[in-house]
């Protein structure tokens, strides 16, 4: 594998996995703010890594320009959303999950 | 939850603006408006179209109504000014379609309008006004969904 491959594949290894962690944290998290705090994060760092990939794969041409400007819009608009999300739900009076809804909620399930 | 927080969260009060959202959506506008434009230019020879770009344009006039206030938008841009727009563009489509029918064509038959590179230039005029149609759609109902709202009830607050 020359170094160029490597970096590729590294770099999707590590976007895969940040959005595989968003995933997962998107299910298994208790309430909005706590999801919202997954998605935006390790989402926006696992589609970074994996547009990073793409732009070392084209190397110096066109398509890593376009590549970069995508990664850059998403660092920027990502946590603006997740912002957004979160500033609504205050909004709406939707309260932080607690370890005591935890509690409560537990025997249920 | 809503005994802490009583009806005046949402009730009959205007969007609290949001300084993060209001900045973000300054720097990210022009961009987006200008790369809806691009898309629309670009059905001419590769993926892309006035529908598409249309509705990127479109989500301009959506992200200024969610950081500014959908009533404040509406007021700025105006009913009439939407329907307008629409019209304007169903109209110039037509002109072009029919257009060059009347120059002895047939529909759309860009090549009767006698301009240099006519079919490019024509189909880029015609995803424009597609476009232009699309964009104003949409963000009329943006507006109109927004604008139904409170004639429901007095409490939109319900859920």
């Amino acid at each position: 594998m020359t170094p160029t491959e490597i970096a590729v594949a590294v770099l999707i290894a590590g976007g895969v996995f940040f959005t595989f962690v968003a995933g997962v944290g998107l299910l298994r998290l208790p309430d909005v703010y706590t999801r919202t705090h997954s998605a935006s994060k390790s989402d926006t760092l696992g589609a970074g890594l994996a547009l990073a990939a793409v732009a070392v794969t084209f190397g110096a041409d066109l398509p890593t320009v376009k590549a970069a400007l995508l990664v850059l819009f998403m660092f920027v608009t990502n946590p603006t959303a997740a912002h957004a999300i979160a500033r609504a739900a205050a909004d709406q009076g939707i309260e932080p999950w607690t370890v005591d809804d935890d509690e409560s909620g537990g025997g249920n399930e | 939850m809503s005994e802490s927080e009583p009806d005046t969260t949402a009730a009959g009060r205007s969007y609290v603006e949001s300084s993060i959202i209001m900045a973000t959506v300054r720097v990210v506008s022009p961009f987006v408006f200008t790369y809806g434009l691009f898309v629309m230019f670009h059905g001419a020879d590769s993926a892309g179209g006035g529908f598409q770009g249309g509705v990127i344009v479109a989500t301009v006039m959506l992200m200024l109504g969610i950081a500014f206030g959908i009533d404040p938008l509406r007021e700025w841009v105006g009913e009439s000014v939407l329907v307008g727009i629409v019209t304007g563009g169903v109209a110039a489509f037509l002109a072009m379609a029919v257009g060059t029918v009347a120059l002895g064509g047939a529909f759309l038959d860009y090549p009767a309008l006698g301009i240099h590179h006519a079919s490019k230039y024509g189909i880029e005029a015609v995803e424009l006004f597609i476009g232009v149609i699309v964009a104003g759609t949409i963000t009329g109902l943006f507006v109109a969904i927004d604008a139904g709202k409170d004639e429901n009830s007095g409490g939109d607050d319900d859920q």
